[in-house]
């Protein structure tokens, strides 16, 4: 039986040695991804275009405008004539906060008297502005207190990212992503391109037994697949310079353990396509799309409906995120990640073993 | 005590839905023979032959190949049969050699073993020198050849081929054939099928298939016998339908086709060509050449399904 | 005259194919509206119900006052009691909660004696996103408490800050996202689709057949894309009025201009997917490519989630080469914002130039191939 399945094995790598494609997808393109994707994933707030109308032109106005740019939250991108330009500021996109500073600012101030401000965020870009906009009523309440010490002082400290880096948070995730696009696109597609080429009705007619098959095939891409995450990992520090806290060996170990849940679902969509095109259709849409957007990479599970989190239950990815960000950033180890690695191992094992059974060695 | 038949079919059904692609067929082959199941496209070849390698199930009826049965006991069935598809299914993106390697490796040949087999496949295939070439490189008849070669590689007692010469020249066709008569000398029974009519005088004994169903059975010999009993004329005349309308309705003709430009005339046993002669003559019709013929497989064939 | 006739028999031919289809059919109607659906009401990047662990070692009357303040607002939530530095290690840790708050001995002490008492918060920033928002509502609540409770000292001068966001009063992250949902679900769609309908000519040879026909490249590419703008048409009303239906969407601006921006931005997408088909040749590789091309960068290129103005000039380079860049910035502007063709002529622009030049090249590419 080993026989056949190193053969197997020995046949799919003299495939994947010649697919040119192939190689460029593994090698290549995850690197580039993980690159582009690492510098691109940032939703820091930094140099937030500030649109300020000051009527007022005093000091203490001055003052305010100078703690907003001192910051090094915001940039002054334009000043206003007048509210109509505020409003088209934001119309135009070309600010995403503005600040409207009163006339008599400065001497209410002075005096003791007490001013208003208006400050408003431009709600329609995304949800950076709205952070903007905490921020910047930060600004402005420190400003407004400066000087005068109040009952309490927070001391607050961002652990794990202390600089508060989106990249910190993403990059992982990025690597957790482009595995499960690699493992799940690849292996349905396998199989299924034996079913279109038809050399699955040779393939059948010989003594290989299904569970054979599958093992044969999914090996070559748990190796290559792991070269994969390697390359990545490497580009990642070198790169961003960010690098798994906790253990490198852990990391890939679990690395292996998602990718059979993944690898187990391309065989299971292998199962249903009947050709390449419908393969990747549901590889795509019925797993990818929603596994990226349902488990947790941007958008936390926490804020998602009652009905909704259930789902994401199902989704291996939604695990291996915790995972990695949790090596990556906190140094966790199995003591904290047990629960996600036997989800994994429940998922992984359930679909595999669908996927066997739904394997049978005949054209109908 | 005669041994058991290589190959037995009981009433295989196979049903697709309410498509019966085939529908009642019973025959048996006896170990050496080359057999061949002939009919059009579409006439239930591939469908029969795949249940017999264990890959279709059939919706009723079973089937015996090399003792085993092919429900029951499927797995024993693939490791003592060899098959080739009519589609090309071996790996077009890897080498000769490694394709031979693959199916050797599947059928449990390793070593020494395989070794042999290689280089009997290679010779068989007349690829030797050419292991390296990228498989889907190979022109027609070299992929064919080495269709067969990975499909013999373990010597199997039984081997069935799904049009092995779909689309290459007769040249091929002939070295093809020559081929398997060689297998067959060996000892291996072969089930080939074919819509080549002339193919067919290669085989032992054929069975010719229609929309499921057998409708002759025999050997071409025995077949041409019992169903071309009287002469066969070709004619070459001038406005051909309606020569075959005027000979259709009469009583001591048995069949008129079109074949190609000429006609081919099936006469009832102890006609005379004069009659022919005259019959065409009476419309007024133009009479090149009228000529007996010896009759082939074809005429059999179309003569049994225009009775249908 | 002969040219109408061509190109409708085209047209005629791939509406055939396309009704047959169930996957391409279903990619452009059907599973957008599933997958619109299903975000929409999964995507939040809202910020609630912070899970906050408490260590209070003061234990009085006034640390508890000060916890009230946090816990009586909709934005934290209690989540256990620390009593030792391994628990609130442990609570981070294992991202039981989001930040523990440690309250130090001595804090009403302090407070009466009209010192400044410091408090700790120790907040989980992996996702810094959620931490910055959670760390802008944590000063903001202690701020309120330090206020109400400073002793002995002038009281600062008022600042009456109102700050609004607009556009987007409810502050639903959602209301933003929409648009983003929808570029990303034609984008895939429309160049998916194009990218696969040519390479399935090419793989079934039915290319050959076309390219001995008197049908000219332009006639083809014409007749072959006109189907799939309709079909993405209709997508693009169902996607709005199921974002309406389900989501209270509406579009503050003009629907005219809306549909108009979506045919252009279409049309550059379909000859995206045109590009890519006369590049390879097998379906698997025209929808990979397609596919990833699509996706990922839409996702994170276009503005969509990630701000464009974070991302590094190189990047800024490639964001600026993405059709759907422009197409999100103009819905947003469109939808959320009422404005009209002043605000977004650029875009248009940018948009229309994309248009010709991709079918251009696709046309010149197909003809490239048949010749």
């Amino acid at each position: 039986m080993w026989n056949r399945i190193i053969t197997l094995i020995r046949k799919e790598f003299q495939q994947i040695r010649r697919d040119r494609r192939m190689r460029v997808m593994v090698l290549v393109a995850p690197v580039l991804q993980i690159i582009l994707l690492g510098y691109a994933a940032n939703m820091d707030v930094f140099q937030v275009p500030l649109g300020v109308y000051d009527l007022d032109h005093g000091t203490q106005s001055r003052e305010l405008v100078d703690q907003f740019l001192n910051s090094g939250y915001f940039v002054l991108a334009a000043q206003a004539r007048s509210f109509d330009d505020l409003d088209r500021f934001f119309m135009d996109g070309t600010t995403e906060v503005n600040l409207a500073i009163p006339r008599n600012f400065s001497r209410d101030i002075d005096s003791g008297k007490g001013a208003s401000l208006q400050l408003s965020a431009d709600g329609a870009v995304s949800s950076s502005a709205t952070i903007a906009l905490s921020y910047a009523s930060t600004i402005v309440a420190s400003y407004g207190s400066s000087g005068r010490a109040g009952a309490t002082a927070p001391e607050i400290r961002a652990w794990y990212n202390p600089e508060l880096k989106t990249r910190l948070f993403m990059v992982p995730g990025v690597l957790a992503l482009l595995l499960m696009m690699f493992t799940l696109i690849f292996t349905s597609l396998s199989v299924v391109k034996e079913k279109e080429m038809g050399t699955i009705e040779q393939l059948i007619v010989t003594p290989l037994k299904s569970t054979e098959l599958i093992i044969g095939k999914l090996i070559p891409f748990v190796l290559v697949s792991l070269v994969m995450a390697v390359l990545v990992i490497i580009a990642a520090t070198l790169v961003f310079g960010i690098f798994p806290r906790g253990s490198i060996v852990l990391l890939l170990l679990l690395c292996l353990v998602f990718i059979l849940s993944t690898l187990g679902l391309g065989l299971f969509v292998s199962t249903i396509a009947a050709n390449q095109q419908q393969a990747m259709f549901f590889s795509i849409f019925f797993f990818m799309f929603p596994m990226t957007i349902l488990s947790g990479f941007v958008f936390p599970i926490e804020n998602m409906p009652a009905w909704i989190q259930p789902i994401t239950y199902l989704l291996p990815l939604r695990y291996f995120f915790v995972i990695v960000r949790g090596i990556y950033l906190k140094g966790d180890g199995m003591r904290q990640l047990w629960p996600q690695v036997l989800a994994l191992l429940a998922i992984g094992i359930t679909v595999i073993s669908v996927s066997m059974l739904r394997f049978k060695k005949r054209l109908d | 005590m005669k041994s058991e038949p290589a190959i037995s079919v009981q009433a295989v059904e196979k049903h697709f839905g309410a498509f019966h692609a085939v529908d009642g067929v019973s025959f048996s082959v006896e170990k050496g023979m080359v057999f061949g199941l002939l009919g059009a496209n579409g006439a239930g070849k591939s469908t029969l032959i795949r249940i017999l390698c264990g890959i279709l199930t059939p919706t009723r009826g079973s089937a015996r190949v090399a003792g085993f049965d092919v429900n029951t006991q499927t797995e024993e069935v693939k490791r003592t049969i060899g098959y080739m598809s009519q589609r090309f299914s071996l790996y077009e993106d890897i080498s000769v050699i490694e394709n031979i390697r693959f199916f050797g490796g599947m059928y449990g040949l390793a070593g020494a073993s395989l070794r042999e087999a290689e280089e009997r496949v290679l010779s068989l295939a007349e690829l030797a020198g050419e292991e390296n070439r990228i498989t889907g490189e190979l022109s027609g008849g070299w992929r064919q050849r080495l269709a067969l070669g990975c499909a013999i590689l373990h010597k199997p007692s039984v081997v069935f081929l799904d049009e092995p010469t779909g689309g290459i020249d007769p040249v091929a066709r002939r070295r093809f054939w020559e081929i398997i008569n060689g297998l067959a000398a060996e000892g291996s029974t072969i089930l080939v099928t074919t819509h080549y009519m002339d193919e067919a005088e290669f085989c032992n004994s054929i069975v010719l298939m229609h929309a499921g169903k057998i409708v002759a059975q025999g050997s071409p010999a025995d077949l041409k016998r019992e169903y071309m009993a009287g002469p066969v004329f070709e004619v070459e005349c001038d406005d051909a339908p309606l020569a075959i309308r005027t000979l259709s309705g009469l009583g001591w003709v048995a069949d008129v086709s079109m074949f190609g430009a000429f006609l081919h005339v099936n006469l009832v046993e102890h006609s005379d060509k004069s009659l022919l002669s005259a019959a065409l003559a009476a419309p007024g019709i133009g009479v090149h050449r009228v000529e007996q013929i010896r009759p082939s497989l074809e005429d059999v064939f179309l003569h049994l399904i225009e009775k249908r | 005259m002969q040219r109408l006739v061509r190109i409708k028999a085209i047209i005629k031919k791939e509406f055939r194919q396309i009704s047959r289809d169930i996957g391409t059919l279903g990619t452009l109607v059907i599973l957008p509206l599933a997958l619109l659906v299903l975000f929409g009401y999964a995507i939040s990047l809202d910020v609630k119900e912070i899970r906050v662990a408490v260590w209070d070692l003061d234990g009085t009357d006034l640390s508890r006052e000060y916890q009230r303040g946090f816990f009586n607002s909709s934005y934290f939530t209690f989540q256990s009691v620390i009593r030792s530095s391994q628990d609130r290690d442990e609570a981070l840790a294992e991202g039981m909660a989001l930040a523990v708050l440690t309250i130090p001995p001595g804090f009403a002490r302090a407070i009466d004696r009209g010192e400044t008492a410091t408090v700790q918060f120790l907040v989980d920033a992996s996702n810094s996103t959620t931490a910055s928002t959670a760390i802008g509502y944590l000063n903001g609540a202690d701020l309120a408490f330090s206020l109400a409770h400073a002793r002995g000292h002038a009281v600062a001068p008022k600042i009456d800050l109102r700050p609004r966001v607009v556009f987007n009063q409810e502050l639903k992250s959602v209301n933003s996202l929409i648009p983003g949902l929808i570029v990303l679900i034609l984008t895939l769609a429309a160049v998916v689709s194009t990218a696969l309908t040519l390479v399935r000519e090419k793989e079934h040879g039915t290319r050959e057949q076309l390219s001995v026909s008197p049908i000219t490249p332009l006639e083809l590419v014409i007749g072959k894309t006109l189907p799939y703008l309709m079909v993405a048409l209709v997508s693009t009303t169902l996607i709005l009025s199921a974002s309406w239906l389900f989501f209270g969407v509406t579009v503050k601006g003009s629907l005219v201009l809306l549909y108009l921006t979506t045919i252009l931005f279409l049309f550059a997408s379909l000859g995206i997917g045109i590009l890519i088909s006369s590049i390879v040749s097998t379906q698997q590789a025209a929808f990979m490519i397609s596919a990833i091309l699509t996706v990922l960068p839409t996702f994170i290129l276009t503005g969509f989630v990630f701000p464009i103005r974070n991302m590094p000039p190189i990047i800024q380079v490639i964001s600026a080469v993405l059709p759907a860049r422009y197409y999100l910035a103009i819905l947003r502007t469109i939808i959320l914002k009422g404005a009209g063709i002043s605000s977004i002529y650029r875009e248009i622009l940018v948009l229309s130039g994309f248009a010709v030049l991709m079918l251009g090249l696709g046309t010149f590419r197909v003809s490239r191939t048949r010749s």
